[in-house]
């Protein structure tokens, strides 16, 4: 007799595991399978070693490990792949969580404190995993007066938006979820909605707190999004297009950080205001408005937020690298494939395991995104080291730094742009 | 596939414009305002110009659609708006707007529109810069001057001459 569970019987526990496998099975063949099929059909299937894969083929991965590789590349190149995946959201997701985890430890440290410790064997590093199951499983709390509509829709589309964002970022040649031609107009586009979601969830949860934050935040990017593009004209000015892979592929012999560092200068500090971060973050000023705009926000949907904001971290951080410190270029340092893998396969004393499909990605890729990630990494490190140097300056100095200072300044530097231009020094047709 | 996007942006334009006119909330009629405006965009790219979509985007839901939503949340809504309602206004609006549509199509029909060709390739952006500076560039250069003007206007209205100078630390 337990006395966790008094009427529990072995036997009804046998029972209902046979219950559930038998019913998991039947719903399988009778709808899962069928609706994998009519799926299967509607997807254009790629060809695998000379041979179509039809769906009735198409699962033929799991019994034969040499389609693995093949159907694996194949997918690869797909529009899914890349949007939830790679270059996309996935691979941001990741660089945003590493990037929470570093912040915390390395303020910590700043801070002569040891910061998150222990969860997790070594320097607390399983803290983001929980962190997260925390968020999910606690309760979501709407305040009784707000506006439910926008409150719920208001975390999703920041979350969507970032993402937008991140899609129109080249991590590697070729690898870029959308390939645009007026791709830095769609950064600009993009980083309009901001201030507009922020408003509206600060408005929606009815609170004093959250709406002076949405005020100060819509002061804040609002003010700054002018210098922000005033000094990417500069690079516009210079290499003569708006497509994102053709300002990286222009910079293969040296960074434009080099010819336009007032440029840069200006984009990193409009880069700190537009993200909230110390010195400007009026909006979440925690020791003012309590967590400014975020107030209300509990549960997932602080989750989800916090999210947002760290891929939009990642993807302001990935284009100051992609406009001025030249992206995916540099100098080849990743090993290329061994050839006899390929020719050969693996072998391992008396066994060949040859596998067709290898290399999976090509040397220039994988190069090309290590050098993108440790430039990168650089840059958000960069961003996250003001907030244990610097402490948050008043809304009055905010204003007049966006509208007197910077935007000068940008000036200044469009006028470099179009001096070096028209001393025939770059630019399209220029000597460099 | 195009039409039926053409259909759906239509509905979403029209039907956000028709929302943004009557919701009695203000902030769900500016959100409505920037669906318009949005969809408009979307005619833009529907068009194959990109170039003229992401400004679409940029300049009208990004800044114009902020003012908006700004300057209502910070307003009191029964200070500044009387209810006039009226049947009568209602009807003679619709009527007045039904004949604007009208008149506009028609000069739109008899313009010439129907003989341009469809499948020419989209006008490339530069083409559209290429333009600016040679044969439009007074327009340009007027363009330049007013929002020269009107930056400058806003940064001396924004200077607040009651702030003592001892409260500037900067």
């Amino acid at each position: 007799m337990s006395v966790i569970a008094p009427n529990f019987k072995f036997s009804e526990f046998v029972k209902s595991i046979l219950d559930n496998v038998f019913w998991i099975l039947l719903i399988f063949v009778l709808i899962g399978l069928p609706a994998v099929f009519i799926i299967l059909f509607y997807i254009e299937m790629p060809v695998i070693n000379g041979e179509l894969l039809t769906p009735f083929l198409a699962l033929t991965w799991l019994a034969d490990p040499s389609r693995t590789l093949p159907i694996l590349k194949a997918f690869m190149t797909t529009d899914l792949f890349r949007i939830a995946a790679f270059p996309g959201f996935g691979f941001a997701a990741l660089l945003a969580a590493g990037t929470i985890f570093i912040e915390r430890k390395m303020l910590a440290k700043l801070q002569l404190r040891v910061g998150p410790f222990y969860c997790g064997k070594i320097e607390g590093i399983l803290q983001l995993m929980g962190d997260g199951l925390k968020l999910i499983s606690k309760e979501i709390i709407i305040p009784a007066k707000a506006d439910k509509p926008i409150f719920w829709a208001a975390p999703i589309i920041f979350v969507a938006t970032a993402a937008a964002f991140v899609a129109l970022i080249p991590v590697a040649p070729g690898w870029v979820v959308a390939d645009v031609d007026v791709g830095l107009l769609a950064v600009f586009a993009i980083i309009g909605f901001f201030p507009i979601i922020t408003i509206l969830s600060a408005w929606s949860s009815n609170s004093k707190f959250p709406f002076i934050g949405g005020i100060r935040a819509l002061h804040q990017m609002v003010s700054f999004e002018i210098p922000l593009i005033l000094s990417l004209l500069g690079v516009v000015i210079l290499t003569g297009t708006l497509n994102l892979s053709e300002i990286v592929a222009s910079q293969s012999n040296f960074p434009w950080i080099i010819f336009l560092p007032i440029g840069a200068i200006i984009f990193f500090i409009t880069i700190l205001a537009e993200l909230e971060r110390i010195p400007f973050d009026l909006p979440e000023a925690e020791s003012e408005i309590v967590a400014g705009w975020l107030t209300e926000f509990s549960g997932m949907i602080y989750g989800l937020v916090q999210l947002g904001t760290y891929l939009k971290l990642y993807a302001f951080a990935a284009l100051f690298v992609v406009l001025f410190l030249g992206g995916w270029s540099g100098p080849m340092i990743w090993p290329p494939f061994p050839e006899e893998i390929i020719t050969d396969g693996i072998v391992m004393g008396p066994i060949t395991a040859k596998i067709p499909g290898l290399p999976v990605f090509s040397q220039e890729m994988l190069n090309g995104v290590l050098w993108f990630v440790i430039k990168t990494v650089g840059v958000i490190f960069f961003i996250l080291l003001p907030r244990g140097v610097f402490p948050r300056i008043r809304i009055d100095m905010l204003l007049s730094l966006g509208w007197y200072k910077l935007i000068g300044l940008a000036f200044v530097n469009i006028f470099i742009a179009l001096g070096l231009l028209y001393a025939g020094v770059l630019g399209p047709g220029g000597i460099l | 596939m195009a039409d039926a996007v053409f259909l759906a942006l239509s509905v979403i334009t029209i039907g956000s414009a028709i929302a943004a006119l009557e919701l009695r909330s203000l902030i769900y009629g500016s959100i409505a305002l920037m669906g318009t405006l949005g969809g408009i965009a979307g005619f833009f790219l529907l068009l194959d110009s990109p170039f003229v979509a992401m400004f679409q985007l940029a300049v009208y839901v990004g800044s114009i659609a902020v003012l908006i939503l700004f300057t209502v949340m910070l307003v009191k809504r029964e200070l500044i708006f009387k209810k006039i309602e009226d049947k009568r206004r209602k009807f003679v609006g619709i009527a007045l707007m039904l004949v604007f549509m009208v008149a506009l199509g028609s000069v739109i029909m008899n313009s010439g529109i129907k003989t341009i060709t469809t499948d020419e390739p989209a006008v490339d952006f530069r083409d559209i810069g290429a333009d600016f500076l040679t044969y439009y560039w007074p327009a340009l250069i007027l363009m330049a001057l007013i929002l020269t003007g009107s930056v400058t206007g806003a940064l001396i209205l924004a200077r607040r001459e009651d702030v003592e100078n001892e409260q500037r630390t900067d």
